[in-house]
């Protein structure tokens, strides 16, 4: 159980270290243009390597990452900061606006992610600001229903309903009683939910609707990579493999964080 | 206008098609194998027709498909750009060069059986005029009347000499049609060429097979070695790449995958052949709006650009250098691809000048695979400069045509022009360049009424003159690679034409 937490919380550290490296330093310019080094193999002084353009892939990467875990942050707090709300109020307020909210989150649930911000991206031009908007939206359902249902359980625990005969209105109730009890669910729902955003993004990019060039972005890098996979593999293999790290990152924390925090597993601790 | 079946129509013809699909073999899937026999073809393209009307439908995948090979034209294009027989077997031109009188092939035969006549002509060339919609037909705005002057003779009589003309009857709105058949267009094209089409899987394939009426005894043209050929469509230039490798095609029309050729170039079962296109992949500068506006700042940016370089990382170094909007094919083509060398000095010192110490410019590109490598090159050729570029990819075609070609509303864009002898669009003030130059707009329009002699010279002065003044930057020449397996001869490895030209093709070893 503990495992889940120690191996997800690392890779995640990895990547949001790098991150943060690369806003100081990197080895090289990850968008200088060299015809003259395109395609070499890794060598000391390109750790992995160049594409096609004679860029640097290490160099790449380790930008790659800032624009990752920014659209990950925006568009997974869009969500929260939309959801989480309007699942308190869906399961507090009055109930034909509980149904409002719950059915409208049902809408835009059964939307494709992608089709949405492929047409934000053809209605707006393609941006990361596009595809992190529309990734967030997608997203505010998921936040939407977890609060809900977990201030349902507050709602009906021993310590609210004191606090309700004792007269305490209900937005004191759901800044004192909800909020912090329901906040490991929204965690929780944070991480999986950043994993999504991540591969979406790479998706977006990598369908050439999502992080313009030439900031460089892992789904792009596979994209220019797919016609050179029978010149070479590696091209491929470097992005590919950093985006399936920090999915399975925030995966196996979300897991981990889960264990920790949901109240129902409480007992068995 | 319509281009969907009538549902009765589709029904009878899924009908039809039904049996000699069985026998043609597997088409369905893109890696299925074509088990057609020896004589069947396969050849794979990226860009499918929408329907087989290029009459009122726009677009380079239909007369690519079907010119030459369905539908002939009284004259053709070779690989080299010149113009030689088609239907018609020779024809002269009187001293005014205002009459052009074809004398027409006596066997020539529509795939319905009927004749091939002058009186098909007059049909074809004023149905140009009267009922195409595509604005290609423009092309045959300069013709005053057509006469049938005997059953083999037509004269047709233009209403002032043009160097353009006999060219752009080369091209799509050249071909010939039969007044019956003409009903159903978007479905059954009806021509003379050496191939008709059988059927039609959208998404998927076009099967066409010989023309039983093409080359009758006394015709000298040759039947065409392959009975059928299968036209297979592929989502993106890596599908395609594989469908050969896998033994789904024969023949790659067009490589858009430069680095992926030396995977052929190494393997002997394949030849690869690389010639030009028509197709210059051109860096438009907005010639109308602030800073562009300013010819130093053009020439700056020109300056800048290594365009060597940037064909060697975006493109593979495959293309050419030309510096100018004329093909080499085209006679009046003339390398300048040397007027601007690369000197990031001297374009800080002109930027300088126009008072410009930095710079920001938006690209909006073509959201395609050329256009989206270029501009990352060019980006960063810029930034040494001082320009920092923000690079927008739209989507092509729609919204880079409504942004960029109808409002112009953008600083640079990159996209890839094809049609033959584009130059002509920098005499129009309106067109996406905001190019306004009276010398320009007269040589052009002097150019084509001028005798032949003068006719080169003055293009090749309007080309010096865009270079001169930076009108936009000409970054390469669209190469055109066919990769094909090595038993298939006959291919050119020039792309001059609008067609993709089957009737040269042999199988080797076949007589």
């Amino acid at each position: 159980m503990r495992g889940n937490l120690v191996v997800g919380g690392s890779l995640v550290g990895l990547v949001v270290v790098t991150a943060l490296v690369s806003f100081v330093w990197t080895p090289l310019d990850p968008q200088a243009v060299d015809a003259s080094v395109r395609l070499l193999g890794p060598t000391s002084d390109h750790l992995l390597g160049t594409d096609k353009f004679g860029r640097d892939v290490f160099s790449q990467l380790m930008v790659g990452a800032q624009t990752t875990l920014y659209v990950g942050i925006v568009a997974v707090g869009v969500a929260a900061v939309v959801g989480v709300p309007l699942g308190v109020l869906a399961a507090m307020g009055p109930r034909w606006l509980g149904e409002f909210v719950m059915r409208t989150s049902d809408l835009v649930l059964a939307f494709p992610a992608l089709l949405l911000a492929i047409m934000l991206a053809a209605v707006y031009g393609a941006s990361t600001l596009t595809a992190m908007i529309a990734i967030g939206v997608a997203t505010v359902p998921a936040f939407a229903r977890v609060a809900r249902a977990g201030t349902m359980q507050v709602l009906s625990r021993e310590y609210t309903l004191a606090a309700r005969a004792g007269g305490r209105s209900r937005s004191w109730i759901a800044w004192r009683h909800v909020l912090p009890n329901i906040s490991g669910m929204v965690v929780v729902q944070s991480s999986v939910s950043f994993a999504m955003a991540v591969l979406a993004e790479a998706a977006l990019s990598f369908l050439g609707f999502g992080t313009a060039p030439p900031t460089p972005s892992w789904g792009r890098m596979l994209q220019e990579s797919q016609e050179l996979l029978a010149v070479d593999v590696r091209l491929a293999l470097v992005p590919g493999l950093a985006i399936a790290a920090v999915v399975l990152g925030f995966n196996l924390l979300g897991d981990g964080l889960r264990d920790r925090f949901d109240p129902r597993l409480e007992a068995r601790r | 206008m319509s281009t969907r079946p009538s549902a009765l129509s589709a029904l009878v013809s899924a009908a039809v098609l039904a049996a000699p699909l069985a026998l043609a073999g597997c088409t369905a899937g893109s890696t299925a194998m074509v088990a057609g026999g020896p004589s069947t073809l396969a050849v794979g393209f990226t860009a499918e027709p929408q329907n087989f009307d290029f009459t009122t439908t726009d677009g380079a995948a239909i007369p690519q498909a079907l010119l030459y090979n369905v539908y002939e034209t009284l004259v053709k294009i070779d690989s080299d750009g010149r113009i030689t027989e088609g239907l018609a077997e020779s024809w002269d031109i009187s001293d005014d060069r205002t009459v052009y009188d074809f004398h027409l092939r006596d066997n020539a035969t529509f795939s319905n059986g009927e004749p091939f006549t002058a009186s098909d002509v007059k049909f074809s060339i004023e149905r140009v005029q009267r009922d195409w919609t595509i604005s290609l037909k423009s092309g045959m705005d300069v013709v005053d009347r057509v006469e049938v002057v005997g059953e083999h003779h037509a004269r047709v009589v233009l209403s002032r000499p043009s160097n353009s003309w006999l060219r752009a009857m080369t091209t799509r709105i050249g071909a010939m049609f039969d007044p019956n058949g003409v009903s159903d267009l978007a479905n059954d094209p009806v021509g003379t060429g050496p191939y008709d089409v059988e059927s039609r899987r959208r998404g998927d394939s076009v099967v066409l097979t010989r023309n039983p009426e093409y080359s009758r005894p006394g015709d000298p043209r040759p039947e065409p070695d392959y009975g059928t050929v299968v036209l297979k469509y592929y989502a993106d230039a890596t599908a395609l790449n594989n469908a050969l490798l896998s033994g789904g095609i024969d023949v790659i029309s067009g490589v858009t995958a430069p680095d992926s050729v030396p995977q052929f170039e190494a393997d002997n079962r394949f030849r690869v052949l690389q010639g030009t296109t028509n197709g210059e992949v051109v860096l438009a500068y907005n010639n109308r709006r602030a800073p562009l506006d300013d010819v130093r700042v053009r020439k700056a940016l020109t300056y800048a650009i290594d365009r060597k370089a940037l064909l060697e990382a975006a493109w593979g170094g495959r293309g050419k250098l030309i510096g100018s909007m004329v093909p080499p094919t085209d006679p009046w083509f003339e390398d300048l691809s040397g007027e601007y060398p690369y000197d990031p000095e001297r374009a800080r010192r002109l930027l300088r000048e126009a008072g410009h110490e930095s710079l920001r410019l938006n690209l909006r590109i073509a959201n395609l695979p050329y256009a989206v490598s270029s501009a990352q090159v060019i980006a960063s050729h810029l930034k040494k400069i001082g320009v920092t570029v923000d690079i927008e990819p739209l989507d092509f075609p729609a919204v880079w045509l409504q942004q960029v070609f109808t409002d112009g509303d953008y600083d640079m864009s990159i996209v890839q022009h094809v049609e033959p002898q584009d130059i002509t669009t920098f005499g129009d003030p309106e067109f996406y360049w905001g190019y306004d130059s009276r010398r320009v707009q007269r040589l052009l329009s002097e150019a084509d009424t001028a005798p032949p002699r003068e006719y080169i010279s003055d293009m090749r002065e309007v080309a010096r003159t865009l270079s001169d003044d930076a009108a936009a930057n000409w970054l390469f020449l669209f190469p055109n690679i066919v990769v094909a397996k090595n038993e298939v001869r006959g291919l050119q490895a020039n792309q001059v034409s609008e067609a993709f030209d089957l009737t040269g093709l042999r199988r080797q070893g076949s007589s």
